[in-house]
């Protein structure tokens, strides 16, 4: 047993530490120096981390990926949408053919194109595999023809393309007869309808399609088999949300804010009782990082994740919660000011947006409650 | 980056297994544990034979020369099987003590003699009135010629009646409660005003309440430096709690493992107990605290065994994880195998208690989540804000 770095891994620590030290864009720069930052990323061969050298990603060792968060979750990162990076690409380069590396990959790696997810209906949302909108083949067998709902659609009112699960076939079981298609969101017949969320945000909607036309091309792999490779990008999406090392910055955040808190003639963070809150807090996050860090050896050392993966997206996400709640408590009487005007510590409105908006996180990508179903069946054999 | 153990850590593990499985039956337990002396010497013997009572000790004092890795592989083991011989109190307890603070007299005295079984020690380190303050220490060591005289009684001593050497905390000078002014001696227990009050305690070990009336002893049966001995029982209390969660953590793992077993095959409402998803969700969440528990003991292991800094912080953590995940695990345990769980025939009963005996034992989780939340990083206010706030 041993957790150091070795002399090249300590070299390439160094080396992404210089990298973000010379070309992240700092504070209000984070948005209008994106273009810059996106471009070095690029030419330094960083771009697409996850994605396999054959499509241009560096190939790097899981103990590289490692050390890319650990390093890069002390700073603030221009988001990138994950959708079609993270959660689209690893089943496209798997599934699709060559075709439609060529059509869609370029724009997903340069973020040209703004993608959306069509998973969840009304009628599915844990039970996914129950999902009812249809995809018709033409008689001409041409395109499909899809009529139905989507909801929880992220972005869906700015996004171009969406990839979306449509039933081909109720024959037999519901996880068969499951299609994997692509297509453009200005098509005629797709309606997007905000919903908002509790605070009034516009981040989801829902999508109704009717007789939407899709050209067969824009099918990954076979009819009926798209369930096989969703389950697929169900993984790459709980392994993103568990964001154990943003939890790690954001609780060191947290200590910095309670810092500005006056409580009479001093500040919260003298207060016993919240600062014992933030050590639970914080106790749990070192025993979550080794977790993830046995799992990643794991992967070193067998090419699979071993059992305690399976906690990362149940913890990682019960963590982002427990944080979010105590900034929520930190802004105290002005964690309740809404809308432009700013009163109370900085911070203060974005504590209860993030408590608000930081709910779905143990709903969504296979919600806590399935997630222990999963450790039952798989870890515990039951 | 690696977790796997070495060859030679395979071997450790898999003997200590194999003992484990041959000989601590826990009926055979059950009947060591009422015997006059409450463990086997015949066992002890083996533990020499095989290595064992040598393992942190370095090869120079004539140890195996192991690690802390070695001796968390070594614990988690013997914890699996409840052993009662003394381990924890002569190898850990009075083994740590020695590495860290014995004199080279002391040393050439005592170790050769626990690695071959023939000694047997322990440290008194508890009082009545400290709770869990290892600077609060009311029996005094008054200075008297060339030598100390010490007076006072010492609480819940691991295995004083079996031990031939008792290293005892006193306090040379200073207030009772002050941190600096104790010093730790090596006393002989057939010493003269050495007495003892022995009991067994809930988990079938033995103890003991431990009064020294006026006992002479030496001014070279000092351990460490005088009047600086509270960081020598500081670092005792370390490898002590890392070895206790090691024990800790090996018995987590059978609680959840036994209690999945025993609800698989028994049958309510023409079910298997493990088919109802409340206690489905409950095996998922001990199963995820014991591996929680895990992950702190490597991290908190290791880092200690490469001397790093933060150690001390991560034992704190350590400790209050494994006393709050033991109380959810052993509770579970319990509660899941309904009236079977409350009776002594099944082990998972046992480990419940000797978790709850651990918790007690160097500070409970709420100490240590004080202790932990004092020596907490508070980083410098940067004053900037947080350009993403939802993290």
């Amino acid at each position: 047993m041993d957790i150091s770095l070795n002399k090249e891994e300590l070299a390439f620590e160094k080396e992404v530490e210089d990298f973000l030290a010379e070309h992240l864009p700092r504070g209000h720069e984070m948005w209008t120096k994106r273009a810059e930052w996106f471009a070095a990323l690029k030419e330094k061969g960083w771009d697409v981390i996850n994605w396999p050298k054959e499509f241009g990603g560096p190939d790097w060792s899981p103990t590289q990926h490692y050390i890319w968060d650990k390093v890069s979750c002390k700073e603030v990162l221009p988001p990138v949408m994950p959708f079609g990076q993270v959660m689209l690409a690893p089943v496209l380069m798997k599934y699709g053919n060559k075709e439609q590396h060529e059509r869609f990959l370029p724009d997903i790696r340069d973020n040209k194109s703004m993608w959306c997810q069509g998973y969840s209906e009304p009628g599915a949302g844990s039970d996914l595999a129950s999902l009812k909108c249809k995809a018709d083949l033409t008689e001409d067998g041409k395109h499909y023809i899809i009529n139905g709902t989507k909801i929880w659609t992220t972005m869906g009112h700015v996004a171009n393309w969406i990839f979306c699960l449509t039933r081909t076939s109720s024959d037999g079981p519901k996880q068969e007869g499951i299609t994997f298609l692509l297509f453009d969101m200005k098509s005629p017949g797709v309606e997007v309808k905000p919903i908002f969320t509790l605070g009034g945000s516009h981040h989801v909607n829902q999508v109704f399609f009717t007789d939407v036309k899709v050209p067969v091309e824009n099918r990954i792999g076979e009819e009926g088999k798209g369930w096989t490779y969703a389950k697929g990008l169900l993984q790459h999406e709980r392994k993103g949300i568990a964001g154990i090392s943003r939890c790690v910055y954001a609780l060191d955040k947290l200590k910095e804010k309670a810092q500005r808190v006056p409580v009479g003639d001093s500040t919260l963070i003298q207060d016993q009782g919240f600062k014992k809150k933030i050590a639970v807090a914080e106790i749990e996050l070192l025993a979550l990082e080794f977790t993830e860090l046995r799992s990643l050896a794991d992967m070193v050392n067998s090419g699979s994740p071993g059992s305690q993966s399976s906690i990362l997206k149940l913890k990682g996400t019960e963590m982002q919660q427990t944080i979010q709640e105590l900034t929520l408590e930190a802004g105290g009487i002005y964690a309740t000011p809404w809308g432009n005007k700013k009163f109370g510590p900085k911070f203060s409105k974005g504590g209860m947006e993030g408590y608000l908006n930081g709910r779905p996180a143990t709903i969504y990508g296979g919600c806590s409650e399935v997630q222990k179903d999963v450790i039952a069946k798989r870890v515990l054999g039951l | 980056m690696d977790f796997n153990l070495t060859e030679e850590q395979s071997l450790l593990k898999d003997s200590v297994e194999k003992f484990i499985g041959d000989n601590y039956d826990l009926n055979d337990r059950r009947k060591l544990a009422q015997s006059t002396l409450g463990y086997s010497e015949d066992f002890w013997k083996q533990y020499a034979d095989l290595g064992w009572l040598g393992l942190p000790f370095s090869e120079s004092e004539g140890g195996f020369g192991g690690d802390l890795i070695d001796t968390m592989i070594m614990m988690e083991e013997l914890g699996k099987g409840l052993i009662l011989e003394p381990y924890y109190a002569s190898v850990i307890l009075a083994g740590a003590a020695l590495r860290n603070g014995g004199t080279a007299e002391q040393k050439d005295k005592l170790i050769g003699g626990i690695v071959s079984g023939d000694i047997k020690a322990t440290v008194a380190y508890s009082e009545e009135q400290a709770r869990f303050n290892l600077n609060d220490v009311a029996t005094t060591a008054e200075k008297s010629g060339d030598g100390y005289v010490i007076s006072g009684t010492k609480s819940v001593v691991a295995n004083a009646e079996t031990a031939d050497f008792i290293i005892v905390a006193a306090r040379t000078s200073g207030e009772r409660a002050d941190a600096k002014g104790i010093t730790l001696f090596v006393v002989d227990a057939k010493s003269e005003g050495v007495s003892l009050a022995n009991y067994p305690t809930v988990d079938a070990l033995r103890a003991s309440e431990v009064t020294f009336a006026n006992v002479k002893v030496s001014a070279s049966d000092i351990m460490g430096e005088l009047d600086n001995g509270l960081g020598l029982l500081e670092e005792i209390r370390d490898e002590a709690i890392l070895a206790l969660c090691a024990e800790a953590v090996g018995g987590m793992d059978l609680l959840y493992k036994d209690t999945v077993d025993y609800c698989k095959q028994r049958e309510q409402f023409g079910h298997a107990l493990s088919d109802f998803q409340t206690l489905k969700h409950r095996f998922s969440e001990m199963f995820i605290e014991a591996e929680q528990c895990r992950s702190l003991l490597y991290r908190a292991t290791l880092e200690k065994n490469n001397g790093s800094a933060d150690s001390r912080k991560l034992i704190h953590a350590l400790k209050y994880k494994v006393g709050k995940a033991g109380r959810f695990i052993g509770q579970g345990a319990v509660q899941s195998h309904g009236g079977m769980g409350v009776t002594e025939e099944l082990r998972i009963g046992h480990y419940f208690i000797r978790l709850a005996v651990i918790d007690s034992m160097f500070g409970n989780f709420d100490y240590h989540l004080d202790q932990y939340t004092e020596l907490m990083t508070i980083p410098d206010d940067k004053g900037e804000e947080d350009s993403m706030p939802f993290m």
